[in-house]
């Protein structure tokens, strides 16, 4: 009986196949399928310099589109992301998010023209090259900086100098708007999974011939109460990031290079730097 | 291996002044290049514009704005001619400093 439990499941296994009189080697082994020129086949194996496959090709020519045509996504579409969404790996499995679809044009323009007046309010405290507080936004700024270095990242925080200006829209003017809300009560680490689900979404959208792009500064609209309302942004739920969704302009898509960063590997005792 | 000292992680400058931070830059082929205007329409920093008349068109850089360019090289991507490449990405210095660093490189096949 000790010996059971503690001895592997495969031997015992084995041992019991045996016993039955099956050879468990010849059940397991699968027959090698031949490889073809078809694109699909090299899908699932790899060969030492293959060229890429169709989701790599997908993962590496995807660029997030700024200019938008009018013409509206059909919903089927939407509906088809979403249920991509729906199958990403989460903590535990506790899928931890609620999505919101706005597919009005109005409101979408709402949204823009009460993000703009948020981001000019922002921008009078703390943009010192062009409020009217000069030096003491500056002072401002750089304790804001500090506290929240993420949200205000030279990058973002000219966003919103941009957005605040009237040139940029929050949304770029897409006909269709994805929300993700996390789920504070969820497993672990409920915003990486929001992050993990809208990257399905946006790669299925890349492969259907849409064009996205994630909006971080939606969270722009947590500060307004009627938004908060409108949206249903109360307790178990926060806003997250919101994806515009839409036909892109031209031809937007296309490999491009990156930069490299170095990679710490460790093997047969020793480090080595990889490029 | 690069690190931050104490006193980049402690200094925060406006970055203002192009001594502080790196804007990323984008070369174009002024040969290849026809003035179609995509890279102007989709760049997010607005760095690009267009300028000249018939067969002078030409695509070219902003030089006084700062920060604008973040070498997203989405113009890149949209030239259908080859005419534009990124050819330094952006770094701001001191708190926001890259570390680690390598050069630009298209996706490589193992």
């Amino acid at each position: 009986m000790k010996e059971r439990i503690r001895g592997d499941y495969g031997s015992m296994l084995r041992r019991a196949f045996i016993s039955k009189g099956v050879d468990m080697v010849e059940e397991l082994e699968v027959e090698e399928k031949p490889a073809s020129d078809d694109i699909t086949a090299p899908m699932y194996q790899w060969k030492d310099g293959m060229d890429w496959n169709p989701v790599e090709k997908v993962i590496l020519e995807r660029r997030s589109v700024r200019k938008y045509k009018d013409k509206q996504v059909p919903d089927a579409l939407i509906r088809r992301l979403l249920e991509m969404g729906r199958f990403a790996p989460t903590a535990g499995n506790s899928q931890s998010w609620r999505f919101m679809v706005i597919r009005d044009k109005k409101t979408i323009e709402l949204m823009e023209k009460y993000a703009r007046g948020r981001a000019k309010f922002f921008m009078f405290w703390l943009n010192w090259r062009t409020s009217p507080l000069g030096k003491i936004a500056w002072l401002y700024s750089q304790i804001a900086i500090r506290i929240m270095h993420n949200d205000l990242h030279p990058i973002p925080l000219s966003a919103m100098s941009v957005i605040a200006d009237g040139t940029l829209k929050l949304f770029h003017g897409a006909p269709t708007v994805i929300l993700i809300f996390e789920d504070r009560r969820g497993a672990a680490k409920p915003e990486l999974d929001c992050g993990v689900c809208g990257q399905n979404m946006i790669l299925a959208a890349h492969s259907l011939g849409l064009g996205t792009c994630w909006v971080g500064l939606v969270e722009l609209l947590k500060y307004g109460i009627k938004w908060r309302r409108k949206l249903h942004m109360s307790y178990p739920y926060r806003l997250v990031e919101g994806i515009a969704v839409g036909y892109p302009i031209g031809h937007p898509d296309g490999m491009i290079e990156r930069e490299l960063q170095e990679i710490e590997w460790y093997e047969d005792g020793q480090w080595k730097t990889v490029l | 291996m690069a690190y931050l000292t104490l006193m980049e992680r402690l200094k925060i400058p406006t970055y203002d002044n192009p001594k502080y931070a790196r804007s990323g830059r984008v070369t174009i082929d002024r040969e290849k290049c026809n003035g179609c205007g995509n890279c102007a329409l989709i760049c997010p920093g607005g760095c690009l514009y267009v300028a000249g008349i018939g067969k002078d068109k030409r695509a070219h850089l902003m030089e006084e704005e700062f920060p604008n360019c973040m070498s997203c090289n989405d113009c890149a991507a949209m030239c259908a001619r080859d005419a534009i490449a990124v050819s330094q990405t952006y770094d701001f210095g001191f708190f926001y400093k890259t570390l680690h660093r390598g050069g630009l490189c298209a996706p490589r096949k193992f």
